[in-house]
């Protein structure tokens, strides 16, 4: 078995997870619309980092971080911080966390998600005079919510190509 | 090696928040990303591409026909322009000041929208390819629309003027009233700041750049007054703006290049000549 086969899976899952990050809404819609959002980006990393938790590195996930900082216009190295230590925790849990069951994977990933963005809120608050907004629950929430769906479909994506 | 990590973060976000070092780095990965805000903006450039492709015959001929009365109407403003613009140069040669600099412009069109409702900031196609630079002011075809705040490659990033960090020194276009307009973070609100009790300014009054601090061309329409509210116990007056570009709809901007030299009156060549990065602190030390 080749151990690099489907690197461009992987890949590609992220670069679709950064688009639907960034895709706004037609103009005209609600401005609270878009606090719907779920992280995508952690959900696909989340997925990689339990399921082949090998082929997933935090410096990698660090820079791609990076990327992410001038794709949201956000101070360089939060998101960077972000996605290590959702790496970081599913690299020490991963066997465990593969057998939960995708409910309890939901939680999880919702306590996950909402320390990410709490600690996002008060990063950007300090160069800003942003006001503390408790949407930040919402993501969380709509994060937690969408993994059994992105959980089924990258399952099928990995299962297909046979990414180990 | 988490740690490490957390360490570096920290250390980035304290020098990218508060020096000006991780520009050259932030324009670099905006080079790289920018394609990826191509294709997040697709699914709006190809309806726009389409929506242009299947327009039938009689939509593009009344189309047409709009855009030419359009241009019509603005060419006999144009023309009265250029005649009172040589009558305001006469004037200002006779009180013995320069006459203003036309100014050049760079159209852009919108490739991207940052997601997050906290921060206005928008992405156009030109960048140092076009020779922007950070701090150029845009415009739409209403009104002020912001400025530059990040320049990559071939795209750069427009700070929009309601964004909670921005602020743009400002006068009543009826009496010339100076203040500062700044961005509340809603798409329809601007406020004027510290502005005295005393200060003549009522509803339906033109607010427009002023061009002190010299960042913004003088005489561009910001917004309109909407409520002037005087509370008893506080010392300033809440004046809410309607900012008149359209800030969440329009998909082409104009990017104003200045002259180098652009020394209009005595007072806004000290502004000048003062540098531009403390429009606030310069708008407090000239105001009368």
């Amino acid at each position: 078995m080749n151990p690099t086969q489907g690197g461009w899976v992987i890949l590609t899952s992220f670069l679709v997870a950064l688009v639907l990050s960034i895709v706004h809404l037609p103009e005209g819609w609600p401005e609270w619309f878009s606090w719907l959002r779920p992280s995508w980006l952690v959900l696909v990393l989340f997925f990689w980092a339990i399921e082949v938790p090998h082929r997933i590195g935090m410096i990698t996930m660090w820079i791609v971080g990076l990327f992410v900082d001038v794709l949201l216009a956000q101070p360089l190295g939060l998101n960077g911080f972000i996605l290590a230590s959702v790496t970081y925790v599913a690299w020490q849990f991963f066997e465990r966390l593969r057998m939960y069951s995708v409910f309890q994977q939901c939680g999880v990933l919702f306590i996950l998600v909402l320390a990410a963005e709490v600690l996002r809120e008060l990063v950007l608050g300090l160069g800003s005079s942003r006001v503390w907004n408790w949407w930040v629950f919402l993501v969380a929430t709509m994060t937690s919510m969408a993994w059994p769906f992105v959980y089924l479909l990258l399952v099928r994506i990995r299962t297909g190509m046979r990414i180990e | 090696m988490l740690i490490g990590l957390a360490i570096a973060s920290a250390l980035l976000i304290a020098l990218g928040t508060s020096t000006r070092l991780t520009e050259p780095a932030r324009g670099w990965l905006g080079t790289v990303t920018s394609p990826i805000y191509l294709v997040a903006e697709s699914p709006y450039l190809l309806s726009e591409r389409l929506g242009l492709i299947f327009a039938s015959r009689d939509q593009l001929l009344e189309r047409n026909e709009t855009l030419q009365r359009q241009v019509l109407e603005l060419a006999q403003v144009s023309q009265q322009f250029v005649s009172l613009k040589a009558e305001n140069d006469r004037l200002r040669g006779l009180l013995g000041s320069q006459g203003r600099l036309a100014y050049e412009v760079l159209i852009a069109e919108l490739v991207g929208v940052v997601p997050d409702p906290g921060v206005h900031q928008v992405i156009i196609d030109k960048g140092v390819d076009a020779r922007i630079e950070v701090g150029q002011a845009v415009l739409d075809a209403a009104g002020l629309f912001g400025q530059v705040v990040e320049v990559s490659q071939f795209t750069s990033r427009v700070l929009l003027v309601t964004d909670q960090n921005h602020a743009v020194p400002v006068q009543v276009n009826r009496n010339g009233v100076r203040s500062i307009a700044g961005g509340t973070g809603e798409f329809d609100v601007l406020e004027l700041e510290n502005l005295p009790v005393s200060a003549d300014v009522v509803e339906g009054d033109l607010i427009e750049t002023s061009g002190l601090g010299g960042r913004f061309p003088a005489g561009y329409p910001v917004g309109i007054v909407v409520s002037v509210l005087v509370e008893p116990t506080s010392a300033y007056t809440e004046v809410v703006i309607r900012p008149s570009a359209l800030l969440d709809r329009s998909r082409h901007v104009l990017v104003i290049f200045q002259p180098d030299q652009q020394i209009v009156t005595e007072q806004e060549a000290q502004s000048a000549f003062e540098g531009s990065e403390t429009d606030e602190l310069l708008e407090q030390e000239v105001r009368p």
